[in-house]
């Protein structure tokens, strides 16, 4: 079936869908419109994709359960909900220091780039531009952006560790695996005190797996702190009515003061 | 302070915490088991990055005034939910703030809804703990 009858079918299953008032959770998987392709034939991820978790914020609470409704009717991820990585008990020692202070120490709360795949997680919206021989990351978080070829380029050879790495993309099939090396050590993973070391590498998965979402995993692999390579889920939403806005994060953020008061009161402990 | 600021606290659950990841400035600086209610006078707006705040005199029912700070969206967020920096919210207008407080500061507060005199409710910063700031 070519992309325009695929188009054609979806939208009478949808109009009929639609004509019966049936529940948005209630269309099944089957019924939703299928990925477009590129001219190689590879899936397009190119859209304006906002995280699941962020459609509470976006659109409220029932268009947020009507997502994970549908997530769930159709087998995608629920989301990235604040699971812990399988720690040695020395990373794990330095999450609990980390929780205990609050999480004050949160690279974050200090406006640095917030590292991969944490960046996937937030909040805003994020462009994918996908071309012949790169695809581009566009986030409005940080106003952050990756570059990342396709052309069969390996990384860099002058790579030094860098909040953001070096992404490297190929296909496996109609899935794009992106491998992420050459991290530092400063960011975390998702929540308060998920450490890594510098020999992390992630690798990042995105399938189109139909014209509105896409199912996101990042398996990370760092054996100086896991005990196993660790899994982070999502699914992200096109959203082609967004647009990707300005993010400036240090004209008025207030939380280096209140941290250095949170000390200096002794609320947190040194 | 500490009283007016306990006598205001109402016991509303509001999807609270827990959704997604904790948040930097939230759990370090506010707490999702303390929401507020308040309704005040606006004195101040700044339309700032990455939050914007807000402060409003608070008075309690023997007529003493407290000035309150609230912290909330960015603007890129807050135009989504339709605010307009020169519109929306300005000195001198009456609205109710729903929130959370501050662990440490008596006058601080993390808002979630503002609403204004015409009953118009708009969403004004993140869920606790969603990570949404």
């Amino acid at each position: 079936m070519n992309t325009r009858s695929a188009w054609l079918a979806w939208s009478a299953v949808a109009a009929a869908a639609a004509s019966l008032g049936a529940p948005l959770a209630a269309q099944s998987a089957a019924a939703e419109r299928p990925a477009p392709r590129a001219a190689n034939g590879k899936p397009d991820l190119s859209g304006i994709w906002v995280a699941t978790g962020a459609i509470l914020l976006f659109e409220g609470e029932e268009a947020f359960a009507a997502a994970r409704a549908a997530d769930a009717a159709a087998g995608r991820p629920a989301g990235n909900s604040g699971e812990t990585p399988p720690y040695k008990p020395e990373a794990e020692a330095q999450r609990q220091y980390f929780l205990a202070r609050r999480g004050i120490d949160d690279p974050m709360a200090r406006c640095l780039l917030t590292g991969i795949p944490r960046i996937n997680f937030r909040p805003l919206p994020f462009e994918i531009v996908q071309l012949p021989d790169r695809v581009l990351m566009l986030y409005e978080i940080h106003h952050a952006f990756r570059i990342i070829p396709t052309d069969g380029r390996g990384p860099p050879e002058d790579a030094e560790p860098s909040y953001l790495g070096e992404s490297v993309g190929r296909w496996d099939g109609d899935t794009f695996v992106v491998d992420v090396t050459s991290l530092n050590d400063k960011t975390w993973l998702n929540n308060v005190g998920t450490i890594h070391t510098e020999d992390m590498r992630v690798t990042e998965r995105y399938t189109r797996d139909s014209f509105d979402t896409i199912r996101y995993e990042a398996t990370m692999e760092d054996p100086a702190v896991l005990t196993k390579p660790w899994t982070l889920r999502e699914t992200f939403r096109l959203r082609p009515d967004e647009r990707i806005r300005e993010y400036e994060c240090i004209e008025s953020n207030e939380d280096i003061t209140r941290f250095e008061n949170l000390l200096k009161q002794g609320a947190v402990t040194e | 302070m500490r009283r007016l600021a306990l006598l205001l606290i109402l016991g509303s659950g509001v999807l609270a915490a827990r959704l997604a990841t904790a948040h930097h400035s939230f759990a370090a600086v506010f707490d999702g088991d303390k929401p507020i209610t308040m309704t005040g006078e606006i004195t101040d707006v700044e339309w700032t990055n990455p939050h914007f705040h807000f402060s409003l005199n608070v008075k309690d029912p023997g007529g003493a005034v407290t000035l309150w700070r609230f912290e909330g969206y960015p603007p890129n967020m807050l135009v989504r939910q339709g605010w307009r920096r020169d519109e929306t919210l300005m000195p001198g207008a009456m609205v109710t703030v729903e929130g959370w407080a501050s662990r440490d500061d008596a006058t601080l507060g993390a808002v979630r809804w503002v609403t204004f005199a015409d009953g118009r409710k708009l969403a004004a910063g993140p869920p606790a703990g969603t990570g949404g700031r």
